[in-house]
């Protein structure tokens, strides 16, 4: 089985997190691990890239719910980006859509985090 | 031989030396044996007796204790000196009191025979203690002995002294000589065995080397002091001529023995050094012994490993080093305060690679020294490997101006060693422990789950229900129920059936506990909510209360009329239901998100409730993604197209028949790979015409019963 693994990288002052590999039961302590740490660092504008994940298990995606709660009371969020069609419908069975943005491409996401910081201003 | 009667021979013989002191005294107060040589002949028996019996008495007292050389050595250096004393000032003092001692005995007054045959008596106990000693030191350190060669020189011991009474007739002195001389020659070989001192430490054998010499003098100045001239020796010969050769004896026997015993210490130094390690390697071999036996508790482990460190390389203090995920903490400390411990770690391990080789470090160059409670000057550092990996150190340290030396060093290598092995162990067995436990908790989730799920299918006139479950080896959370709603009991039918299908996030035990719960909820709430919408929505609501916010579950829950063969359907995030109708596929898939994803009016907004009327031979198939991401050993997904064709291909057939076939391939696809989570199916086939049909019985409700009673009992 492909190993799960995890890079986190900034722009400006969004975190985007790389995700590889199969996120399930076993591997979904790592990713939390990232997003306590970037938590800890007041860092809540998060991009979470999908590209190369091949799999989520539902203890993967209850990593997502674990932590959007706080990041949105520090006005921050995490937006999902560049999912294959299979891990796209993992979260659109579950209704995700509906929670979360999803969108194509990280620029995108990025970006978006970017005009919504400008509006506050 | 039980201790009273050896007290009763004990107490023998002090009566017996009771006696023949007695006897001796009164025979010397009223006997002059002046030449006589049958007076002097009893003199000399009963002098002799008096002195046998009072070394068998010492002698069970002696052998009552064990005595280390060393204060044997102090012991006879005491007694040594006391007789030197006694020769040196005899002729200065004795005089004084009695006049000369050679006329006074020749004619003695009554006081004097009191007072010399005290004083007799007194060097008479030191000299029999003397010889006690020195029988010790035969037997010290011999494990075979060869008890012979010290019984010959004892006898001849006796013949020596008793025959010094032929005194008399000068012309057989020869036969006191002979016994003499072969008594010195016993003497001489006797001295030769001295093998204790190889066990005793390098210290004591220079200590050792010292005290020879002086005793060695001290005997050659007792025993040429005490010439026919010395008044102390004309006392004791006087009193019994035997007597002052067994002291002659015994003088010669210590300083030949002493002389024997210096140059063999001497040879014995340059080898004490290697003796000593050798000895420390044996000892440390019974601390690793030691060791093993506390492989059950690690924190026992590692305090008895920093209590051995410290002493087997003479630190002051010990702790360890133990790496805890990453970050380094002291513990275990010994003789050192936290803080010291936690100041030098930090000093010793900041920004340093892993050391995989033990090292001695001398704090003087660090900066925070003057920090420390205690004036630490020196540590000595030992890795503790397990697998090949650096899990921490065992450090010792040294105050003030001592140092580690290369000694130490070996010491502690050696017993980081063995401490290794030990706590490598020890994670072993943990391990297992641990082991053990997950797989105690998954047979107990197993059997949650197992008495959660339906026992058997319920049967009706227009529908037929075929379920399949297939655990994965950990419990993966799936759960599928069916209920009878609306009975008629009066007409003994049901008018509404109830089933659903849930997935719990997460595995094992805490996604069994949950199945227990959601299975409670849909329980209660299917007798009382008809609108499958609403059910999920009130599920949700008290799902709030206790789900975890990673925790969620996919539902779908569908109704079934009876009456108005309708069939409606709310799903709750989970895999969409299949329809199969006239040899077409069509997903149902009403909106709506997982359970426990939101509680707010996003959730209920999200819901959508469809209703179909059902037609005849209706296939309505219910599912976990357990069957679409069955993986096989190229883990490839059995995905969903080809489970459609099998449910196409197969549509004409009974329920049950489906599901078999369903499951039979997916075991083939998947036989080559582990099975990850649970595979759940449920088929339900409307008024199909193959089927006989027979009057419903109760599902699942005796499981339920038992789970929820096992619940209780657990809180």
């Amino acid at each position: 089985m492909a190993e799960f693994s995890t890079a986190v990288k900034d722009q400006g002052s969004v975190s985007v997190v790389y995700l590889s590999g199969y996120l399930d039961a076993h591997t979904a302590s790592m990713l939390e691990n990232n997003f306590s740490d970037l938590i800890s660092k007041d860092k809540f504008k998060i991009v979470v890239n999908f590209k190369d994940l091949v799999y989520i298990s539902s203890a993967g995606l209850g990593v997502f719910m674990a932590f959007i709660e706080k990041i949105r009371e520090n006005s921050g969020d995490i937006k999902l980006t560049t999912m294959s069609d299979k891990v796209f419908n993992i979260f659109d069975l579950l209704g995700f859509p509906l929670l979360y943005e999803i969108y194509n491409s990280e620029d995108e996401a990025v970006k978006k985090f970017e005009e919504t910081g400008k509006v506050e201003k | 031989m039980d201790i009273k009667s050896i007290k009763l021979k004990h107490n023998i013989k002090l009566q017996l030396f009771l006696i023949s002191a007695s006897f001796l005294f009164i025979y010397k107060l009223f006997v002059n044996t002046d030449g006589s040589f049958v007076l002097h002949l009893i003199n000399e028996i009963a002098a002799f007796f008096t002195v046998w019996f009072m070394i068998l008495y010492a002698n069970d007292i002696f052998n009552e204790k064990k005595f280390s050389p060393m204060s044997l050595v102090m012991n006879l250096g005491i007694m040594c000196a006391v007789i030197f004393l006694a020769v040196t000032f005899s002729d200065s003092l004795l005089p004084v009191l009695f006049g000369r001692i050679s006329d006074t005995l020749k004619n003695p007054d009554f006081i004097f025979k009191i007072i010399s045959f005290l004083y007799v008596l007194f060097f008479a106990a030191i000299i029999s203690y003397l010889f006690l000693i020195f029988k010790e030191f035969y037997y010290l350190g011999q494990k075979k002995s060869s008890s012979i060669y010290f019984k010959t020189m004892v006898v001849f011991f006796l013949l020596a002294s008793v025959t010094a009474v032929l005194n008399f007739f000068p012309e057989v002195s020869y036969i006191k000589n002979t016994f003499f001389i072969i008594s010195v020659i016993l003497i001489i070989i006797n001295s030769l065995k001295i093998s204790w001192i190889a066990f005793i430490k390098k210290k004591e054998k220079l200590s050792l080397l010292l005290l020879s010499v002086i005793i060695c003098i001290l005997f050659f100045v007792n025993l040429f002091g005490s010439s026919d001239e010395n008044s102390h020796y004309q006392v004791l010969s006087g009193f019994s001529i035997g007597l002052g050769q067994f002291y002659k004896i015994i003088m010669i026997y210590g300083a030949v023995y002493f002389a024997v015993l210096f140059f063999t210490t001497l040879f014995h130094i340059p080898t004490a050094e290697a003796f000593d390690r050798k000895a420390q390697e044996v000892s440390s071999l019974q601390y690793f012994s030691k060791l093993i036996t506390q492989v059950l508790d690690f924190n026992e482990l590692a305090e008895t490993v920093t209590d051995i460190g410290k002493k087997v390389s003479n630190g002051d203090a010990a702790w360890i080093i133990w790496k805890y995920e990453k970050v380094l903490k002291p513990i275990a400390h010994q003789n050192i305060g936290y803080l010291d411990a936690e100041l030098i770690s930090d000093y010793l391990f900041r920004n340093k690679p892993v050391q995989e080789t033990s090292y001695i470090e001398n704090l003087q160059r660090f900066e925070k020294r003057s920090q420390l409670n205690e004036p630490y000057s020196m540590i000595l550092a030992a890795p503790l490997k397990t697998h090949d990996e650096v899990k921490g150190y065992l450090i010792v340290t040294k105050k003030g101006d001592f140092i580690f030396d290369d000694e130490d060093k070996s010491a502690i290598d050696t017993f980081s060693d063995y401490a290794s092995v030990a706590f490598e162990n020890s994670r072993l067995l943990e391990e297992s422990i641990e082991k053990e436990r997950l797989e105690k908790e998954l047979d107990v989730a197993r059997e949650i789950q197992r008495k959660i799920l339906p026992a058997k299918d319920p049967v009706y006139e227009k529908l037929s229900v075929s379920s399949v479950f297939i655990p994965a080896f950990e419990v993966g959370g799936d759960y599928y129920d069916f209920f009878e709603i609306d009975e008629d009991l009066s007409a003994g039918q049901t008018n509404k059936f109830g089933f659903i299908i849930a997935d719990v996030s997460g595995k094992g035990i805490s996604a069994a506990f949950i199945m227990a719960e959601v299975k409670g909820i849909f329980e209660s709430l299917s007798r009382t909510i008809e609108s499958p919408k609403e059910i999920l929505i009130t599920a949700n609501q008290i799902l709030k209360r206790s789900l975890d916010r990673k925790n969620f579950v996919s539902a779908a829950y569908g109704v079934i009329d009876f009456k108005r063969e309708v069939i409606s359907i709310a799903r709750a995030g989970h895999c969409p239901l299949l329809l199969v109708r006239n040899g077409k596929i069509k997903n149902i898939r009403p909106k709506g998100i997982g359970l426990g994803l939101n509680y707010g009016d996003q959730f209920r907004l999200s819901l959508e409730e469809i209703e179909l009327d059902l037609a005849d031979n209706d296939m309505i198939v219910l599912y976990t993604d357990g069957i679409t991401e069955a993986k096989n050993s190229e883990m490839e997904d059995f995905g969903e197209t080809k489970f459609e064709k099998i449910l196409l291909d197969n549509s004409g057939k009974s329920a049950d028949e489906i599901s078999n076939e369903v499951i039979k391939e997916i075991s083939q696809f998947s036989k080559h790979s582990t099975q990850h989570d649970d595979i759940t199916l449920v088929i339900l086939k409307w008024k199909q015409k193959l089927k006989i049909v027979s009057p419903s019985e109760e599902p699942g409700l005796d499981g339920m019963e038992k789970v929820n009673g096992r619940i209780q009992h657990r809180s």
